[in-house]
């Protein structure tokens, strides 16, 4: 409701906010409702993104779902899938200069107990269904880093006979990297994003509500 | 070298001046919290968000210099908090904090940086404005 709220106040000024609201509002509209309402530049920004609650149960399973986010962003097993290049930027992501330990990031082989896919680099035809099959098996909820341009969209093999225009063509992605190769500081912002939508997750405020 | 040294004892006035800054044993116990970190040093400016940006070049090249974000984003700061005016300064590229660095090109058509909103109703949505190359081809019902 309070997305709703703020879109109604954002007035369009600009021409570019006139197309936006025109002929893709639909997909705007979705967007915006999924999403928290943009922060007030000084607002003090406390630790929950759930603050509407109305009355005591509803607080109750937001501060359960706030322990069960912290839970899930505190310790992210990424599935390695190191796919080229961007695979030993993935590897300096691990190294003790960014150390991805100190998030909670620990690699780890099984696709059946990783709670986060990072695609890194180019997805081949060849590659698709065995990416398809290791996304599969892995346990929800699941996410999926795409890390790279080739991996978003393609890249520089976006007119090769043989790749996979992107790996959201075979899984759904929750955060794209860019970069050809993102650097491990680009992976590591894009963990961190993951971490921050993995805070907004209502799982319980959703089971509740049914 | 002094005796103090000799004895670690300036190790020990490191501590006692970084719990001095932090505010005490409270404060750096929040910093701690906050930031997983807890420094002593220069402070060198402050930017338009208010995020603090020091220096302390005791510490190791890279880690010598480093922001602490606005009290009003708790646990909710971001790197792209880091305004790009101060951006090439905490990143080493330039020495010289922008407000001593008069060769800073300043244009009319430079717009106000802001942090990344993803997630949020202000995120940029990218869009087209130009035809689709493919039209779906949607056939008449018979009657």
């Amino acid at each position: 409701m309070l997305a709703i709220k703020t879109l109604g106040a954002a007035v369009p000024s600009t021409a570019l906010s006139v197309i936006k609201k025109g002929a893709f509002a639909p997909i705007v509209d979705q967007v915006r409702q999924t999403h928290l309402p943009a922060p007030k530049p000084n607002e003090k920004r406390l630790y929950s993104p759930f603050q509407d609650a109305s009355n005591m149960a509803e607080y109750a399973v937001a501060r359960l779902d706030d322990l069960l986010n912290w839970g899930r962003k505190g310790s992210m097993w990424p599935m390695t899938f190191g796919l080229a290049c961007c695979a030993v930027e993935m590897m300096h992501f691990a190294a003790p200069r960014y150390d991805m330990d100190r998030y909670g990031v620990v690699f780890r082989a099984s696709p059946r107990q990783s709670d986060v896919m990072i695609v890194a680099g180019t997805l081949t035809n060849k590659m698709a269904p065995a990416l398809r099959k290791v996304y599969d098996q892995m346990p929800d909820p699941r996410w999926v880093i795409s890390m790279g341009s080739c991996a978003n969209g393609g890249g520089y093999y976006h007119y090769s006979y043989s790749v996979v225009r992107g790996c959201d063509r075979i899984v759904p992605v929750d955060i794209y990297v860019p970069g050809c190769p993102p650097t491990a500081e680009a992976l590591l912002y894009g963990v961190l994003q993951l971490q921050k939508k993995v805070k907004r997750m209502k799982t319980i405020q959703i089971w509740y509500r049914k | 070298m002094s005796l103090g040294k000799y004895l670690a004892l300036d190790k020990l006035a490191n501590l006692f001046n970084i719990l001095k800054q932090n505010g005490g044993i409270r404060g750096t116990l929040y910093k701690l919290y906050r930031q997983e970190e807890a420094k002593d040093g220069v402070l060198v400016g402050e930017d338009k968000f208010g995020n603090k940006y020091y220096e302390n070049p005791r510490y190791f090249y890279g880690r010598s210099r480093w922001v602490e974000y606005n009290e009003k984003f708790h646990l909710n700061y971001d790197a792209s908090q880091v305004t790009s005016e101060w951006y090439g300064w905490l990143h080493y590229k330039t020495d010289l904090p922008p407000h001593q660095d008069p060769s800073r090109p300043k244009y009319k058509w430079m717009i106000d940086g802001n942090e990344n909103l993803s997630g949020t109703t202000g995120q940029y949505t990218p869009y087209s404005t130009t035809r689709p190359k493919v039209e779906a081809w949607m056939p008449k019902k018979a009657e």
